[in-house]
């Protein structure tokens, strides 16, 4: 911890500029900073926003839906990351509206932990078909194209919902309100796709960033360092990371995501869709293509598909254009018991970190 | 989900490894460091079940106080 008074001790000797927003995009430096408390440690000028940095809060309401609909009708077992059980669809109040639900009328729905785990159901289910039902960032997405590299079970299919962080964050950078200054770029992204990645905060906006480990101590390197760029108005990708960002990456992951994957556009839940921004199974993969082996349940104009659900403000809490508790109904009703968007339901997910490191509406940020 | 947790390698089964954390056990694929020629003992970062990168022992124990305090702060709140 004294690494840590250390760097917030340098930081507070800083001439901060008033009101400088510094956004991650990691749901796991979100919860550092909010349960650390770094927000009251730093000094008031000093803007922390968490940005898109939960998988789970932009998986595609269609998707969900997909796997909903092949859990109940599709006769195949739906494995999936925990996160995605509560995460409910658009659909009327009668209607099964996440796979937790699904489960509960009698669909085989499995909570994993891990890619490999998919696998065994697959190799146990004695021919059935097993969905592996795949959300995430490239540190997830990795993981997934290592178990296709491995090789796949024959009754193992893949309905890939996985998403690249960098372009969201060019997005935001592109926008006409654009709500950051400097960008704390994530640490663990970074360790598997290289720091590489995150040149372009730098060199096409002006603007200072830092990759970030999750300790205290490194996100407050992080934050030091891109305060130090803007005040010097030399803004440069600094790796304050390097204990487990080098150059490159992790090249046997990369190269894993680029025999597995194609990257295109891709549905951003509430956000629409963004260029380059997803990972789809490589035609040679099409055999295990949950896409194109069962049929696309989507098919026909469900109301309001592809929106969060109904008064949830998730969207502009992932785009960092509002703090998690400026929502209307942060807290009431919405809470981690009884989540209304995906924000609340996800680990990573903005409102639920804010919500378990204490901040209640109108009280002072964590 | 998006956590990575470092663990130490008990013990190689090709690119499966038995790896601890804090006293819990886990295997762990070995697969995306398969070049990195790890070795018992060394901590490496798992996320989802898969070995990311290699760590060294002073990382993984800043990391892991750190998951005390998340894990004390989430009992409270729960
Ligand atoms: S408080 Fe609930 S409804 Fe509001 S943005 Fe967060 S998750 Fe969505």
């Amino acid at each position: 911890m004294s690494d840590a008074r250390l760097w917030l001790e340098r930081i507070r000797e800083l001439p901060i500029p008033d009101g400088i927003r510094i956004m991650n995009v990691c749901g796991g430096h979100e919860r550092s900073i909010s349960m650390a408390g770094l927000r009251t440690a730093l000094p008031p000028a000093i803007r922390l926003i968490p940005g898109p940095g939960c998988p789970v809060c932009i998986c595609p309401e269609e998707d969900i839906y997909q796997a909903i609909r092949l859990g109940l009708e599709g006769d195949a077992v739906v494995a999936t990351f925990g996160d995605m059980l509560r995460v409910p669809v658009n659909l009327g109040r009668q209607a099964v509206r996440s796979l937790e639900q699904a489960k509960a009328a009698g669909a085989d729905i499995r909570p994993i932990a891990s890619p490999i785990e998919a696998r065994i159901i697959a190799e146990k289910a004695a021919g059935k078909p097993v969905v592996l039902f795949a959300v995430g960032f490239e540190t997830t997405m990795a993981p997934v194209a290592a178990l296709m590299a491995e090789g796949l079970p024959d009754n193992l299919y893949i309905l890939c919902s996985g998403r690249l962080t960098w372009p969201a964050v060019r997005l935001l950078l592109d926008s006409d309100e654009c709500v950051l200054d400097a960008l704390v770029a994530p640490g663990h992204v970074a360790t598997v796709m290289g720091p590489e990645e995150w040149g372009f905060v730098a060199d096409d906006y002006r603007l200072p960033v830092a990759i970030a480990g999750f300790t205290p101590a490194s996100l407050l390197r992080a934050i030091h360092s891109t305060i130090v760029q803007w005040l010097e108005e030399t803004p440069r990708l600094d790796n304050c990371y390097p204990e487990a960002v080098k150059p490159g990456g992790n090249p046997k992951a990369r190269e894993f995501l680029n025999r597995s994957f194609d990257v295109t556009a891709g549905n951003w839940r509430g956000i629409g869709p963004i260029a380059a921004s997803a990972y789809a199974l490589k035609p040679e993969f099409a055999a295990h293509d949950a896409r194109l082996h069962f049929p696309d349940y989507d098919a026909g104009d469900r109301r309001h598909a592809g929106e969060m659900p109904a008064g949830c403000d998730c969207a502009r809490v992932v785009l960092g254009r509002i703090q998690p508790d400026e929502c209307r109904i942060y807290g009431k009703p919405c809470t981690p018991r009884s989540p209304v968007g995906p924000c609340m339901v996800s680990d990573e997910g903005a409102c639920r970190i804010w919500w378990a490191a204490g901040v209640r509406k109108d009280s002072a940020a964590a | 989900m998006c956590l990575a947790v470092p663990m130490q390698i008990i013990r190689l089964d090709g690119f499966s490894a038995r790896c601890a954390a804090r006293g819990v056990e886990r295997e762990v694929s070995l697969f995306m460091l398969q070049d990195e020629g790890v070795v018992p003992g060394d901590f490496v970062l798992v996320h989802v079940g898969y070995a990311i990168q290699k760590i060294s022992r002073e990382d993984a124990e800043a990391t892991w106080e750190l998951f005390d305090q998340i894990l004390a702060a989430g009992d409270a709140d729960a």
